[in-house]
């Protein structure tokens, strides 16, 4: 973990329990890793609460390792790759830098921050995508000589303090929940599938989930941190002129808020701890690329860390990405058959974001050499198919981090439907054991049925549906409800009190998926097609989405040109001949 | 290979006037919305004669209409075509009335579109139906684009503005719940939401009143009984329309017709002859002519010529004006012609309803003064058509209701959820709105940094 060891928040932490319905590995990882828990939003509604957790760093990484050694099928190198090797218009398989050569049908590439990356302190520049790695030199010349135009980003992380140099006493602190929400859906797994990593040290053995959690603490800049800041940046990386690559707008450097809030005499900062058998912290909100000498200064300027001890510096970082319209929506590139992208070279930023696409290429690499179709998840059916379809029909011009304000159908995507959201995919992609597809599928009839029983039972003044709108619902509802487990009780609650928002999201989908199941052939030239606009044209030839529906999302794009494309399509599929019998041919029209 | 789950309904002739303007509907509710309207399912491919009555019981029209059933009709969908007599007044008011009905507004060429998508036309024509496609909806786009670069586009840009900034207000405490942001500001909120829908109800507001330039001037015929309102009516129409006959006093309840004239279309209301010797009838339809005549742009009072000069009611003479009446000798054919007093106050045309004699003379006079009219009524004319119409209604509703959430409680992601509907309504007429947009207000407005 390059930089925060926290998991979920909004968007996100809905997105961790999808890589979970999905088989993926994070959400138990985070389960049994993490210090802390938090439902953020935990006083609105249920449709915007996410869980969050802050990992312990090392055990984070440690049990994801182990686990991935124990991996049946699996074999795991670790190596610096220096290039791929192709061979006519198919990746092959890639070369390290001891020249061995790893020969493959399908190869997934998730670069980090690490492709030609450059870390920037003050003026200071050490090659590296993480303090203390190396720098992916070469793989970039590689991927160009593929045709694959890469463009840079810049992401930057804040000092780590040590705890014990820290004055917490004036501080405000941050507990977790007494109860925690976790990630994983432990009510349809076999139990006994967890296991802890056990580490030496402060804490001898590994824990349960939410127990023994540990404290984050909030503390301001002050008006002499401004003062330091604003007399230093021509000092700083980023307003000197040395970093070209863009950075994102949700997590600015300390610079950019002095600067560009200018009227806010102060900014929240958060201490949080890196794990428990260490005392290091991470300043969150404190990122800079300001020299080694002014962070001290700043660090010093601040309430609790007046006499801290900086164990590493803060600094910005550089790195090339693709742009993933360069990529089908199963991550696959257009340039370069075979060869997949996943993460940061896709322009996202967050272990989240990163590991839902590690998820959906390993799958659709596999669907790939099986000769099988790629699985497409669809924009209503989780965040995961909103990142997607955003990375590869729009793109993305700063790192792209997930938010909920993306989701047209933000009340569909609730953090404890991932499964049932999910299932189809999990089922035909046969990502889970039998017996939790099983569980899940009761867990949704008896959601179901429990949905039908209170909107058709009276409660008085209407159904008990109705009283559960109200908010008055609780005490009156059966005895044998009670007895369900708490995620049943949850997700009917749910479904009951959003249920007039829901029929009208649902009824939206229904008229957009005549849209979402068209598919656009690959092989169009749209520059060909005489009757499109030429606008729509270009952008359509450049952008190449998957769909109608991703087709119409293309700013510029009219519903006339839609209808064309549908009539193009549909000719196709009258006549046996035509024009798309063969992918790739030039002419349509 | 499309379930079409929707009916669309739209105009099949060009706008502006014909003997007959075509209303056609396509979908699956067409048999339902047949029975609704004219009470029975007609005969399948036979032209019935039906009066159009709307939502509301009125009588809109007497109307032919002609049903066909999938996959026998062109788009290959259930569809009705209701043929109406040629002004657009008419044929917007049944259009509208289908589209409160539950059809959808179609999209420029979406009926030929069905009727491919249906198998109705083979391989050979599709070129020519994406041409055909291709050409009207850039017909129906210049239009649109016309408008929006006008004060529609204005107005839009500035609801939708302002409709984008309270979201990303909203946004922020969903998508940021850890963020230092500045305490809810609900009243601001609230505010603000106040501002946006009385903004958009200024704008169906001025829809309506622009809506001279769609439903017309509203024109009253005033004069004596027998003077010849009846007739100059139906000359200016074309067409016998009002029961005329030598009788005074036949007109006891008002008629209403549509007439092209210049740039302009008036919507002619005929009144009951203003008898100083009213029966208790007649009384009736005198208190109708005024209640008409309050509400008027335009008056043409007729005289007739071979009489003395009538006097006006005080109730009339106080709201006409040099700038809103033409005053019409009538009966120039007529021997004694010329033998009444002339008056001074109006502008004054001597025509013959019964010959067409100076009738040509009186479009001139009409068009002078609506011309006028218009500059009056302002540069700030909209004439909202009724895609964008259903649009702000639907906005509208969805406004009111976030505002009322916002009242009441604090469930933002049910607000926010409200306003995303209102702003893709709005999108529906000045173009959609990329959830990027929301972002970038929300980064520009907040600090956020966590």
């Amino acid at each position: 973990m390059s930089c925060n060891p926290a998991i979920g928040g909004q968007a996100k932490g809905q997105m961790v329990r999808e890589i979970d319905a999905l088989g993926g590995e994070m959400a138990v990882n985070t389960d049994v890793t993490a210090i802390q828990f938090r439902l953020l939003n935990e006083s609105r509604g249920p449709a915007v609460q996410a869980p969050r957790a802050q990992c312990d760093k090392k055990a984070y990484q440690l049990r994801l390792k182990h686990k991935l050694e124990l991996q049946d099928n699996l074999q795991i190198f670790q190596a610096t790759v220096t290039g791929l090797i192709y061979k006519h218009d198919r990746v092959v398989g890639c070369r390290t830098n001891l020249d061995v050569e790893f020969l493959g049908r399908t190869v997934i590439i998730t670069t980090g921050t690490f492709l030609r990356a450059l870390m920037h302190v003050g003026q200071n520049k050490n090659k590296g995508g993480r303090m203390g790695d190396f720098s992916a030199k070469t793989l970039s010349g590689s991927l160009i000589e593929a045709g694959i135009e890469l463009c840079r980003l810049k992401t930057g992380t804040p000092p780590r303090l040590l705890g014990r140099s820290i004055c917490f006493s004036g501080l405000q602190e941050q507990k977790g929940d007494r109860e925690p929400t976790l990630f994983a859906f432990h009510d349809t797994r076999d139990q006994g599938d967890l296991f802890h990593v056990e580490q030496p040290g402060e804490t001898l053995l590994g824990w349960r989930p939410g127990v023994a959690q540990t404290s984050c603490w909030m503390t301001y800049t002050t008006a002499e941190s401004e003062q330091i800041v604003r007399s230093n940046l021509h000092l700083s990386a980023m307003y000197s002129g040395e970093i070209s690559g863009i950075g994102p707008r949700y997590c600015p450097s300390i610079e950019d808020k002095f600067v560009r809030f200018a009227d806010k005499p102060r900014h929240l900062l958060f201490l949080e701890p890196e794990g428990r058998n260490t005392n290091e912290y991470y300043v969150n909100g404190l990122s800079t690329s300001l020299p080694f000498d002014v962070q001290v200064q700043l660090v010093h300027s601040i309430p609790g860390l007046e006499q801290a001890i900086i164990l590493r510096p803060a600094y910005a970082v550089e790195y090339d990405f693709a742009q993933p319209t360069q990529l089908f929506p199963s991550l696959e590139s257009r340039k370069m058959e075979g060869l997949f992208f996943a993460g940061q070279i896709n322009g996202t930023s967050g272990y989240e974001e990163a590991a839902a696409q590690g998820l959906v290429a390993g799958v659709n690499a596999v669907l790939k050499v099986r000769g099988e179709s790629p699985m497409v998840i669809g924009r209503h059916e989780g965040y995961i198919g909103v990142l997607l379809d955003d990375l590869t029909s729009k793109g993305t011009i700063e790192p792209y981090r997930m938010f909920t304000s993306r989701a047209e159908h933000r009340l569909l995507l609730n953090h404890g439907s991932a499964e049932g959201r999910l299932m189809g995919h999990s089922r035909a992609m046969k990502l889970l054991p039998e017996s939790r597809l099983n569980r899940i599928e009761q867990k949704f009839s008896a959601v179901k049925k429990w949905s039908d029983f209170l909107e058709d039972t009276s409660g008085g003044n209407g159904s008990l549906g109705d009283a559960v709108r109200r908010g008055e619902a609780p005490a009156r509802l059966p005895a044998e409800f009670q007895n369900e487990t708490k995620e049943v009780r949850e997700e009917t609650l749910y479904r009951v009190k959003y249920r007039g928002y829901l029929l009208r999201e649902q009824r939206q989908i229904e008229r957009f998926n005549d849209l979402e199941r068209i598919r656009i052939p690959d092989g169009i030239n749209y520059l060909a097609v005489s009757s499109l606009r030429k606008e729509s044209a270009q952008k359509l030839q450049a952008l190449r989405p998957a769909t109608l529906a991703a087709a119409s999302r293309i700013s510029g794009v009219n519903p006339s040109d839609i209808t064309i494309l549908m009539i193009l399509i549909e000719t196709g599929h009258r006549t046996p001949s035509g024009p798309w019998s063969s992918p790739g041919s030039a002419s349509v029209v | 290979m499309l379930g079409t789950t929707d009916t669309i309904a739209a105009l099949a002739t060009p706008v502006g006037t014909a003997a007959i303007a075509v209303v056609r509907a396509s979908g699956p509710a067409v048999a339902t919305l047949c029975r609704a309207i004219f009470g029975k399912l007609p005969e399948v491919r036979t032209v019935t004669r039906a009066d159009y009555r709307d939502a509301a019981g009125t009588l809109v029209d007497d109307v032919v209409f002609t049903y066909f059933v999938a996959p026998n009709s062109y788009t290959g969908e259930d569809t009705v075509e209701i043929s109406c007599h040629g002004n657009p007044y008419i044929a917007q008011r049944i259009l509208e009335d289908l589209l409160a009905r539950g059809c959808r507004p179609a999209d420029p060429g979406e009926f030929t579109k069905r009727a491919f998508l249906n198998g109705r036309m083979d391989l050979s024509q599709a070129e020519a139906v994406m041409d055909l496609i291709r050409a009207r909806s850039e017909r129906a786009l210049a239009a649109a684009n016309q408008q929006l670069r006008g004060s529609l586009g204005r107005h839009m840009q500035g609801l939708t503005d302002r409709l984008v900034e309270v979201l990303a207000q909203i946004e922020a405490y969903i998508d940021f719940p850890e963020e230092d942001l500045p305490a809810e500001n609900r009243q601001g909120a609230l505010r603000a939401l106040e501002e946006l829908l009385q903004a958009t109800r200024r704008l169906i507001a001025t829809a309506h009143y622009g809506a001279v330039l769609r439903d017309g001037i509203r024109t009253v015929i005033v004069g004596e009984p027998n003077a010849g309102k009846s007739s100059l009516l139906n000359r200016l129409v074309g067409h016998e329309r009002a029961l005329v006959s030598a009788e005074p006093g036949t007109t006891r309840d008002y008629l209403e017709e549509c007439v092209v004239v210049g740039a302009h279309f008036l919507r002619l209301v005929d009144t009951a002859g203003l008898n100083p010797l009213a029966t208790a009838l007649e009384e009736r339809g005198i208190k109708k002519t005024l209640e008409q005549a309050a509400q008027a742009d335009l008056f043409l009072w007729v005289i007739d010529s071979t009489g003395p000069l009538p006097t006006l009611p005080s109730a009339l003479e106080k709201i006409m004006s040099p700038a809103n009446t033409i005053a019409i000798y009538n009966k120039v054919d007529l021997d004694q012609a010329g033998a009444g007093r002339r008056q001074e106050r109006f502008r004054a045309v001597a025509v013959s309803a019964l010959t067409g004699d100076g009738i040509d003379k009186l479009r001139l006079a009409i068009q002078n003064l609506t011309e006028i009219l218009r500059t009056e009524v302002g540069e700030e004319l909209i004439a909202l058509n009724a895609r964008h119409a259903h649009a702000l209604e639907a906005a509208l509703e969805r406004l009111t209701d976030a505002r009322e959430l916002l009242r009441l409680s604090n469930s933002i992601e049910l607000i926010s959820n409200h306003l995303r509907c209102a702003l893709e309504s709005f999108g529906e007429i000045a173009g959609r709105v990329d959830n990027e947009r929301v972002l970038d207000q929300l980064f520009a407005r907040f600090c956020i940094g966590k």
